[in-house]
């Protein structure tokens, strides 16, 4: 997803002169397309994260279309009231990029996870939240929220995730039904989607299958598909690697609370915790149960009490 | 048009008087950190900033002026009606429920500012921000002034602007810094450990100068120093908390007090102006 999205940012720019990339001092030998081709258009603000968000704050003032680099956790916790200060209360077109988001740094250690980044951007009036399930998506979706007439949160993954390979349409807040299915619906933020999307698609067929909604875009929530989620199914799974307080589990919870809504929810998430230990990312989603084992065997147990 | 210092002078004593007034009628406080920028808004906008001649410049040729101590706004609305960016009437609203003239200044609600502040620390960054993308278009004219507290300077945030604007060579970046010694509970020199303010800004590659901050000769004269060699610049302002009224003078409680009506006849009778509301 990292490639898709240097490359989609050298696209971006190509058709947007008003585009304009910050990094935090990340990005090694990433940009030097971009670099290249935009020399004047790149900056790097150095290891100073507040400087970083403050510089694309003026930027936006005088009508440029600032996007704004670094690893998640640096994009979002630190530079957090810089975000809500300038961004946020002057409804800034800025879009932040979060690179590694949810733990796609586990192996580094706690200071680089980053489960709250959506909890934390999810918070701000405006802001959009958006977290692709793969290179595909991110490359219909970030010219989008270029059209954005205010602040963005861009969750990117690593370098290599698969294509989710689905046909149907990217649409920045608007929900993808990859899989149709029943009694159950199977709902994913982010790439865990690669994981789960597979082994669904395997299980077609054979005993209890669900459907699978993918909600790319977790803030404006698409409330149109829940409904349509909670009338046709009884149960939902949701699955985020977030913590559950500010994701796509919340706003779920946030929309059941509203609504005479019948739909049972199970969550697999990150906890409201801590990952200690240094986990690999795998061993990590194992250990939390999002992975595609995980839902496969929880769809197991399902489907025996189902019998 | 510009105006003379015997004029300026005139006019930083209507802004003194307006900010004790507004102070009066809103109930607000911070006036000792109003008072003591009184000079310096007063220079900027009536010597150094192409900002407000009438009217405001076209968008794209005004300097930028950022107050990022926000809590010494009453100055700043002071000296935007004394140089009719807006009006006297606007005045009133200072402190009001939906009011264009917050208690921490609104860009929503009063749209001729730059930007809000409120929150310490973030002008000078998104000042250099503006002269980043101010230079990209081509505009090498335009310059951005900065007005901060030198509590604000506690902030990291405000070394991360320094150390950016001097590597982007900002020179059309100028910091001034507020130097009243005070903030709102300890001493600024205390907390910063008895440094140099000019010795800092200097050592992360600015130009920078110190002067009598509330003495406006001294400050149109500072103004006119600084060359373009490519540094952005710093003027280390050493003024006095509540500038002006001899009873409100490095007195910490001016800080949170508000003027009884008193404290503002005798104030007004003291600075001997009248104020624009």
């Amino acid at each position: 997803m990292r490639k898709a999205f240097s490359d989609t940012l050298v696209r971006v720019a190509k058709e947007d002169p008003k585009v304009v990339f910050l990094t935090g001092d990340l990005g090694f030998q990433v940009f030097d397309e971009f670099i290249q081709a935009f020399p004047d258009r790149y900056v790097n603000v150095g290891v100073a994260e507040a400087q970083l968000i403050n510089t694309a704050v003026g930027l936006a003032l005088e009508g440029w279309r600032p996007i704004v680099y670094s690893i998640a956790p640096f994009a979002t916790a630190r530079p957090f009231e810089q975000i809500r200060f300038g961004v946020a209360y002057h409804n800034l077109p800025v879009m932040v990029v979060g690179a590694g988001g949810g733990f796609t740094y586990a192996k580094a250690g706690v200071t680089h996870h980053a489960a709250d980044d959506l909890a934390l951007m999810g918070t701000l009036p405006g802001m959009s939240l958006v977290t692709p399930g793969g290179p595909d998506e991110l490359r219909e979706l970030m010219p989008q929220m270029l059209k954005l007439t205010g602040p963005s949160y861009l969750r990117v993954g690593k370098f290599g995730e698969p294509e989710i390979g689905h046909q149907s349409r990217i649409r920045l807040g608007k929900a993808r039904k990859l899989l149709d299915g029943e009694k159950v619906a199977v709902i994913t933020s982010g790439d865990i989607v690669c994981d789960i999307y597979p082994r669904l698609k395997e299980r077609q067929g054979k005993g209890l299958h669900p459907a699978l909604y993918h909600f790319h875009t977790v803030k404006p929530f698409d409330r149109t598909t829940l409904e349509e989620i909670s009338a046709r199914f009884p149960l939902a799974i949701v699955v985020e690697e977030s913590i559950p307080q500010g994701g796509l589990y919340q706003e779920i919870c946030r929309w059941k609370a509203e609504t005479d809504s019948r739909l049972r929810i199970v969550r697999r998430g990150a906890p409201d915790a801590f990952v200690l230990g240094n986990p690999t990312r795998d061993e990590l989603r194992g250990r939390i149960g999002v992975d595609g084992e995980a839902i496969m065997a929880l769809l197991s147990e399902l489907d025996e009490v189902h019998q | 048009m510009l105006k003379s210092r015997e004029e300026l002078k005139g006019i930083a004593g209507t802004v003194r008087a307006t900010c004790v007034k507004m102070a009066y009628n809103a109930r607000e406080s911070h006036l000792s950190s109003s008072l003591s920028c009184v000079e310096i808004l007063t220079a900027l906008f009536g010597g150094y900033l192409n900002y407000c001649d009438g009217a405001r410049s076209a968008k794209g040729e005004r300097d930028r002026f950022i107050l990022s101590k926000g809590h010494g706004c009453s100055t700043l609305y002071a000296a935007m009606a004394a140089f009719d960016v807006i009006t006297k009437d606007t005045l009133l609203s200072y402190g009001k429920t939906d009011g264009a003239l917050q208690n921490h200044p609104c860009k929503h609600l009063l749209p001729e500012l730059e930007i809000s502040s409120g929150s310490l620390g973030h002008g000078l960054g998104i000042a250099a921000g503006i002269l980043l993308g101010l230079r990209l278009e081509g505009n090498h004219k335009s310059r951005a002034a900065v007005v901060l507290s030198d509590g604000e300077c506690n902030e990291g945030s405000v070394w991360e602007a320094a150390m950016f604007a001097a590597s982007q060579k900002l020179g059309n970046l100028l910091a001034i810094v507020d130097h009243n010694g005070s903030q709102a509970v300890g001493r600024s020199d205390v907390l910063m450990g008895f440094t140099s303010l000019e010795e800092k800004f200097r050592s992360f590659g600015w130009n920078a100068v110190s002067v009598e901050g509330n003495d406006l000769d001294a400050l149109l004269d500072a103004l006119q120093r600084f060359s373009g060699d490519g540094k952005p610049s710093a003027i280390i302002a050493n003024t006095v908390g509540g500038a002006g009224v001899s009873f409100m003078e490095k007195d910490q409680v001016w800080f949170y007090r508000t003027p009884s009506r008193d404290d503002l006849d005798r104030a007004l009778a003291e600075i001997g102006a009248e104020p624009l509301c």
